[in-house]
């Protein structure tokens, strides 16, 4: 039954429509090729890219495509939507330009137009605090600066070893930060936020510590991850949301399972800055088996949200999450024995996420479907 | 598997989830349909999460007052999407859906439902 609404709409305007699919596009860029570029590292080629100058340019700028093109722009579109300001846009905006710039050489144009995009974002950000004062908000305005800090250090020319520990502080800030809103659902120690505030202090500590110290303040760092993992763990309300069902426990089971390679990616973190030859699992437990699970989890809530993709959820979902962890298994663990084993790994790495992106368009399809269904079923 | 009605009150009926001004015929409709709008993220619906702060029924609207437990949730204008088609439902078709998102006061977990807080084991 059709009903006016007070509320206003705007999913359906035409230049609303126009924005999602050019973001689509641009944030499906970055992924894509960031892949590509992490899978050129091992010696594999995706098809039909072997001759390309970008490819190169991906190999080079894996990590910022990753990082701060891909996640940072869906992060920067997503603060946008919660705050329902256009404005808001400039900072997905430019770093999903950032990402184009990168692909075509312009690493100096990507650098500053990131510096613009976490200034915007952190302007969001206090726009959020304004509206509601609290530790998870105060948490994000923060992680917006690490953000802003690892992109000056990466436009002014500096290495991974300054810049990484930045932009992953950025990444797992925010995550930590919408956990602690969570976990006020559930009964916890008065002094768990403040736990969780010396963990993160620490991992900024760490980051900046890195720069001048990479092997002090990379144990520094992995220990802060180490004990996030542990506060997660202890703390999270998916230790009671996985004993739910359907969405609900494939998203506790996501982020439990990120929370073991955190933990793994602390120990990897700093190992490797006592000199043990640890990179890729630092690197990865972290990006993938921590971040991308969570992605995973949350893509089902978010898609809709963001990109006016309504999903139904089934079983299919548990695919792609399983073969993205055996598969960084394999890479991180066997391949630590076998090196052959990690560009395999590393290529069902990739797989997996493309198999994900499958799963999204089949849920699509099937929330359509099912919508038909129901449309026709109201009208008969 | 659990769900929210394993945990359900053993000492009777829990006190009403939200205040409500309206005709009796409605007052359980509406609570049933707001109660089946979930957020997934905690596996419990608005009404037993304490998002509702109000649900006033005039002779041509039906108006509730819901927040959120964040200003950053982007997911916000989903839940208004399910609450309103939800309350489409059970609405009578001459009444106008109106949602108001309010910030003030801000939701604090003493909202929670009795149950709800039973299954996050408070």
């Amino acid at each position: 039954m059709a009903r006016a609404s007070l509320r206003p709409r705007r999913h359906g305007a035409p230049a609303v429509v126009v924005a999602r699919i050019a973001f689509i596009a641009l944030v499906a860029l970055s992924l894509l090729a960031g892949i590509s570029g992490g899978l050129l590292r091992y010696g594999v080629l995706v098809p039909g890219a072997a001759e390309s100058a970008w490819l190169g340019h991906a190999g080079l700028f894996h990590a910022a495509l990753m990082i701060c093109t891909f996640l940072g722009t869906v992060i920067g579109l997503e603060r946008a939507v919660a705050v329902k300001l256009t404005a808001a846009f400039a900072a997905p905006l430019a770093s999903a330009l950032a990402g184009v710039c990168l692909l075509a050489g312009q690493a100096a144009a990507a650098g500053w137009l990131l510096v613009v995009a976490s200034l915007v974002f952190g302007w969001v950000n206090v726009v959020v605090v304004r509206r509601q004062s609290a530790p998870h908000t105060q948490l994000l305005l923060a992680s917006a600066g690490a953000w802003l800090a690892g992109n000056l250090l990466f436009a002014l020319g500096e290495g991974g070893a300054a810049v990484l520990p930045w932009w992953f502080a950025f990444l797992v800030m925010t995550i930590a930060a919408e956990r602690l809103e969570m976990t006020r659902l559930m009964r916890r120690r008065p002094a768990a936020p403040w736990l969780l505030l010396g963990v993160l202090s620490l991992v900024v500590a760490g980051a900046a510590w890195s720069w001048l110290s990479p092997r002090l303040g990379g144990v520094a760092y992995g220990l802060a991850l180490l004990l996030l993992a542990w506060w997660l763990v202890t703390y999270d309300i998916a230790r009671r949301t996985v004993f739910a069902e359907g969405l609900s426990r494939y998203m506790a089971v996501c982020l439990l399972g990120g929370y073991v390679w955190l933990g793994i990616a602390g120990v990897a973190w700093a190992a490797t800055a006592l000199g043990l030859p640890a990179r890729d699992t630092a690197l990865h437990a972290l990006g993938l088996g921590f971040i991308f699970s969570m992605m995973m989890g949350h893509a089902p809530v978010i898609l809709p949200a963001i990109a006016g993709i309504k999903l139904r959820f089934g079983w299919p979902f548990y695919v792609p999450l399983a073969a993205l962890h055996l598969s960084l298994a394999v890479r991180l663990g066997w391949g630590a024995v076998e090196s052959a084993l990690r560009a395999t790994g590393a290529t069902a790495n990739a797989a997996s996420i493309l198999l994900f992106a499958a799963t999204i368009g089949g849920a699509a399809f099937a929330w359509r479907l099912g919508e038909g269904a129901r449309r026709a079923g109201e009208h008969s | 598997m659990k769900t929210l009605d394993d945990f359900a009150s053993q000492e009777g009926p829990e006190q009403e989830a939200y205040p409500y001004e309206g005709p009796d015929e409605l007052r359980g409709p509406i609570l049933q349909a707001l109660t089946r709008v979930v957020d997934p993220e905690v596996a419990m619906s608005i009404v037993d999460v304490g998002l509702i702060y109000g649900v006033a029924v005039g002779d041509d609207k039906v108006h509730v007052k819901v927040t959120m437990t964040s200003a950053a949730c982007p997911v916000t204008d989903v839940i208004l999407d399910d609450m309103e088609r939800e309350l489409d439902k059970v609405a009578p078709p001459h009444m106008v859906v109106q949602l108001e998102l309010v910030w003030d006061p801000p939701w604090t977990m003493d909202r929670m439902s009795g149950r709800a807080r039973r299954f996050m084991g408070w």
